[in-house]
């Protein structure tokens, strides 16, 4: 191999050098944690709910009059009856949100009444007795809500329950060493609420940066939303039976009574859809970060085969001097490709400590997870192949040079 | 060593036919010191460029320390350019990029040496010119008369079997020139066979036999004044 001749040639041509290898070391750096970034993100829209996706969807209700909660109940109670008796729905329930329905109260718990700090601050889902099978989770501890334990939640109440249930995320929370269920627990008053149950897994209703680390802590409410606000009737169609059950639904509660409010376009959405919705921005986000590493990928191959394309220009005729003294086509291809290889070993070499310092700044600033190194030696490969084959063009044309450019003066 | 015979170079285009060499005929024994010259685009350097192998011809033979050369491919003419001819050019042709010790060393590693006997020789080549201390030196940082000889350093590195030089004293001043000169008289005493191609006649009558092209053919100059055009295989050595 003639590397130290190619380093000699190089430390003459050190802006151009240096240029392109920080280039690809910017790219190795910034591609790795993007494409770490969109992998993370992929995964967390692609993560489970814990409730029956395929099967549900959700119907925002609003009220067109103004009705004392009485009214709403009964209300709610005659539209649940109607859901319910679908030939198309196993279950219908109440509830003030929904998971990953965007909107909904956070409830802040403690575990003694005269605690200040709160230990979570869980998703709050308000439901009657049905929530549980409706949404599909799965009671791994306890018991379900009777229906007798159901009250009512106003718009202007604050009565906390007596009774709740918390997804497991939350019980290990709150209790680490395990014992929640039948604990008292404590939010914004003093009356305590015992742990009657633990879910599998309930995600929040939102999955904003802040609330990643605690995407499923979330807790049930043994409360019929009767706000005048209107409320989230979440739907369990049978099988194969979704598109049929979210077609009659609607018209079932319209026939109960017309003074409701069902936008006519997004009032009644599938679950698939709402997730579609919730992870829009992450989604672009994803999309809009793959778009730049692939312009940058783009620009740092044009970068390579602009400076490679010079430089073949520029030593034309000490190409044809070196094939005047014996160098074969391959033996000037090799030289370029060494040249370009050395270039690339350089900067993905800066480029390696760059992507792990951004992600490490990363992980102290956004508490973003650490960088795999599969990724970095993923990004290394990628770009030394991507270099070998930007420099390929230039290479080839070089190798053509005639070595009779020798004897040409200029 | 080198033997042309009614070799032709035609360079075509779609309405021209432009022979740089015509029916050219030329013999150069082993250890002959032999002088190419003639006026601007006589066909001197198409000459020296189809002898070192550095482009083809159109028509005609030409054999190479006895290999008829003109079928062989690209790689076969490149280690025949590497083992057997060592080019001495009018600009030196130095790598500026690299130094003295390293240029000297290009074809040599084009050769698979190894690294012991590259230094061996190089450092060898460089006595002989008389820059072994210049060894790390760059271009840019010698005369052009120091330039010409690691040339010719480079050159002799590869114990090549025909030199062939292209107006090697072209760039340099009468001093530099003449102890180029003697150098390369000192090179040919020792056995080497050289082919200088050259429009200086002081330089040519150093050399020990001449040979003239006119119009891409050989011409007798011994045998009449007015250049008439000789198209058998010159004979006149020495």
């Amino acid at each position: 191999m003639q590397i130290k001749p190619i380093l000699a040639a190089l430390r003459h041509h050190k802006a151009g050098t240096i240029l392109v290898a920080l280039q690809i070391a910017l790219t190795l750096a910034i591609v790795c944690n993007a494409l770490f970034i969109i992998r993370q993100r992929l995964v967390h829209l692609s993560e489970p709910s814990g409730v029956d996706e395929a099967s549900l969807f959700v119907i925002y209700n609003g009220w067109a009059d103004q009705a004392a909660t009485m009214q709403f109940d009964a209300q709610v109670r005659t539209d649940l009856a109607a859901l319910r008796q679908l030939p198309s729905v196993r279950n219908a329930a109440p509830a003030s949100s929904c998971p990953l329905c965007g909107d909904g109260d956070d409830v802040p718990v403690m575990l003694a009444p005269d605690q200040t700090q709160w230990i979570a601050d869980p998703a709050m889902y308000a439901g009657d007795e049905q929530l549980l099978d409706t949404l599909g989770v799965k009671l791994v501890a306890g018991r379900n809500f009777r229906a007798d334990e159901i009250g009512k939640m106003g718009s202007r109440d604050f009565t906390v329950p007596p009774v709740v249930i918390v997804s497991r995320t939350l019980a290990d929370r709150l209790f680490p060493r395990g014992e929640a269920l039948g604990k008292p627990i404590y939010m914004m008053s003093n009356t305590p609420s015992t742990i009657i149950g633990i879910v599998d897994r309930l995600q929040r209703q939102n999955v904003g940066g802040w609330t990643r680390p605690y995407a499923y802590q979330s807790m049930l409410w043994p409360m019929r939303p009767v706000s005048s606000q209107g409320l989230y009737y979440i739907v369990r169609a049978k099988p194969g039976q979704l598109a049929a059950a979210m077609r009659e639904a609607p018209k079932a509660l319209y026939a109960e009574d017309r003074m409701r409010i069902i936008d006519p376009e997004h009032g009644t959405l599938s679950f698939a859809e709402v997730r579609r919705r919730i992870y829009d921005s992450d989604l672009g986000m994803a999309i809009l970060m793959g778009l730049i590493s692939v312009v940058l990928l783009a620009i740092t191959a044009a970068g390579i085969v602009g400076l490679t394309s010079f430089w073949v220009g520029q030593r034309r005729k000490q190409i044809g001097v070196r094939r005047a003294l014996g160098a074969t086509r391959r033996d000037i291809l090799g030289y370029f490709l060494t040249e370009n290889l050395l270039i690339g070993l350089g900067g993905v070499l800066v480029g390696t400590v760059l992507a792990i310092g951004i992600n490490l700044w990363m992980v102290t600033q956004f508490e973003m997870a650490r960088l795999s190194l599969a990724y970095v030696m993923t990004g290394v490969v990628a770009l030394l192949l991507l270099g070998q084959g930007a420099v390929l063009g230039p290479a080839l044309r070089a190798s053509r040079v005639s070595p009779v450019e020798a004897t040409r003066s200029v | 060593m080198l033997k042309m015979t009614h070799l032709s170079k035609v360079y075509r285009t779609e309405v021209v036919e432009t022979y740089a060499l015509r029916d050219f005929n030329i013999d150069v024994k082993e250890g002959e010191f032999v002088a190419v010259t003639g006026p601007s685009g006589s066909g001197k350097t198409t000459f020296l460029t189809i002898a070192g192998l550095l482009e083809t011809f159109s028509g005609g033979e030409y054999h190479l320390d006895g290999i008829e050369v003109s079928n062989l491919n690209d790689n076969a003419r490149s280690k025949i350019r590497n083992e057997k001819i060592g080019f001495i050019f009018q600009a030196f042709n130095l790598i500026p990029d690299l130094n003295v010790f390293d240029n000297i060393e290009v074809p040599l590693r084009y050769r698979g040496m190894k690294a012991a006997e590259r230094k061996q020789r190089i450092m060898d080549s460089l006595e002989r010119v008389g820059l072994a201390s210049r060894a790390k030196h760059y271009p840019a940082e010698l005369s052009g008369g120091q330039q010409q000889r690691v040339a010719i350093a480079r050159a002799l590195a590869g114990s090549p079997r025909l030199l062939l030089a292209d107006e090697p004293t072209g760039n340099l001043d009468t001093q530099m020139a003449r102890s180029v000169l003697e150098l390369l008289e000192d090179i040919h005493r020792e056995g080497a066979t050289i082919v200088m191609v050259t429009h200086d006649p002081e330089l040519a009558a150093r050399a020990q036999r001449n040979v003239h092209i006119i119009d891409g053919q050989v011409v007798d100059l011994s045998e009449d004044p007015r250049f008439h055009t000789v198209h058998a295989v010159d004979e006149a050595h020495g």
